[in-house]
């Protein structure tokens, strides 16, 4: 059983991100809270005993991904969402990154997973292609495409 | 920094949802905590259970044994064989006792242990016989047992089986069943001699003197003692004869009749 400062600590660490990686999943709040406590509840009942502070954030961001995509296969299968709450999460951008984010966040969930951790998190290509599971050249040619998209909407210097 | 991180420096989690996140996080766990006492206190009476039940099972005789030379002594055997009572009726055997430990082993060991010690070997005399008595649902299956050891043998023990209204009665004339068995059959020849009469008799003066009566009955029973017998057997007592078998290798229920309870 983790410790209540342990708990403490990884909140105070990894919330941003998590919050950040929901955002670029979800639509509202509600959801959002649903997956972020999911996300520590993992880590609250994984017996895994981390190498590093990396290897650590690297088990949050996929568990955190993971969630928000079994997250979404629920809603999917939900038959109604409040109206309330669509789009909720786009209240909280101001003008300068509305732009720019709105044209990420219509890209595949897929793009915006590598989009978010190469240029945010900077991660490279090959820890992404570790973090989600996939191949060092499908991480390549999804962030080369990607990249593709958003120079074709916002001009070749985009980034 | 880039125009990604620019974009998203203001998506951040508020300090309500880390807030909600660690309660909600403290609470599963207490629920957790509790929910694994409530298993380990389950487990722990759960073992408890077993461990008390277990332990009363090792210690509840459910068969007994009573060896009577002089000495006159009481085994209680558990169901897995071991002795796990024992008790003395006469000074002899207290002292016996006082000295041998007859506990926690099988009743062929005790019996071994018991015949074979030093201190017990004064009272097997020439002209002394081992009577061993059994009290169980498995009483012939206990007299083979002792009759097929090769160690007990030796001692040509006599083997009969009584039962536990028998040990009661015995008891409440401060008793071994075996010899208040014994005291039995002679107040059934004899009838001037009472049990309280056999108290002070060891084995060998009792059988000695039923051994007396029974050639003298034999040629002679009286009209009287047929009548008592058909009396009581109204009220519900019964008279069993068990005969020596011809090569007096197994003596189990012999000499001649066994009083005891019928139901």
């Amino acid at each position: 059983m983790k410790s209540e400062e342990d708990l403490k600590r990884v909140i105070n660490v990894y919330a941003d991100m998590i919050r950040r990686i929901c955002f670029l999943h979800l639509k509202n709040q509600y959801d959002t809270e649903d997956v972020f406590q999911n996300v520590y509840m993992k880590y609250l009942l994984c017996e895994k005993v981390f190498e590093s502070r990396e290897h650590e954030k690297a088990w949050f961001v996929r568990v955190a991904i993971n969630a928000c995509t079994d997250h979404l296969r629920y809603l999917s299968r939900r038959r109604w969402v409040p109206l309330e709450v669509i789009n909720e999460e786009t209240a909280v951008l101001d003008e300068t990154g509305a732009e720019l984010l709105e044209i990420v966040l219509a890209l595949p969930e897929k793009y915006r997973n590598v989009i978010y951790l190469y240029y945010y998190e900077q991660y490279s290509a090959v820890e992404i292609a570790e973090i989600l599971g996939r191949k060092e050249n499908t991480v390549y040619s999804w962030l080369s495409r990607a990249k593709e998209m958003l120079r074709d909407r916002l001009g070749g210097d985009w980034a | 920094m880039n125009r990604i991180q620019e974009s998203m420096k203001n998506i951040r989690a508020s300090e309500e949802l880390k807030r909600h996140t660690m309660e909600y996080l403290l609470r599963e766990q207490l629920k957790r905590r509790r929910r694994m006492q409530r298993y380990a206190l389950l487990a722990a009476c759960f073992c408890l259970f077993l461990a008390a039940g277990g332990y009363t099972l090792y210690v509840r005789p459910v068969s007994y044994i009573s060896i009577d030379v002089n000495p006159s002594i009481e085994l209680g055997i558990n169901c897995f064989g071991h002795v796990v009572t024992e008790e003395a009726y006469n000074e002899e055997g207290r002292d016996i006792l006082r000295q041998v430990k007859l506990k926690r082993i099988s009743y062929i060991q005790a019996l071994e242990r018991l015949l074979g010690d030093n201190r017990y070997l004064p009272f097997l005399k020439k002209d002394s016989k081992v009577y061993v008595t059994v009290i169980s649902k498995n009483s012939e299956a206990i007299i083979d047992k002792i009759d097929a050891d090769r160690n007990l043998r030796k001692y040509e023990a006599l083997t009969y089986t009584s039962d536990m209204e028998c040990r009661k009665e015995a008891h409440e004339h401060d008793m071994s069943f075996g010899k208040y068995r014994a005291s039995m059959e002679l107040t059934q020849y004899d009838e001037t001699v009472t049990v309280e009469d056999c108290h002070g008799m060891s084995m060998r003066e009792i059988t000695d003197r039923i051994e007396k009566c029974k050639g003298h009955g034999e040629r002679q029973e009286t009209e009287e003692i047929k009548e008592k017998k058909e009396t009581d057997e109204t009220e519900g007592y019964q008279y069993r004869k068990h005969e020596k078998s011809p090569d007096n290798s197994r003596n189990h229920g012999s000499h001649g009749k066994h009083y005891r309870h019928g139901h």
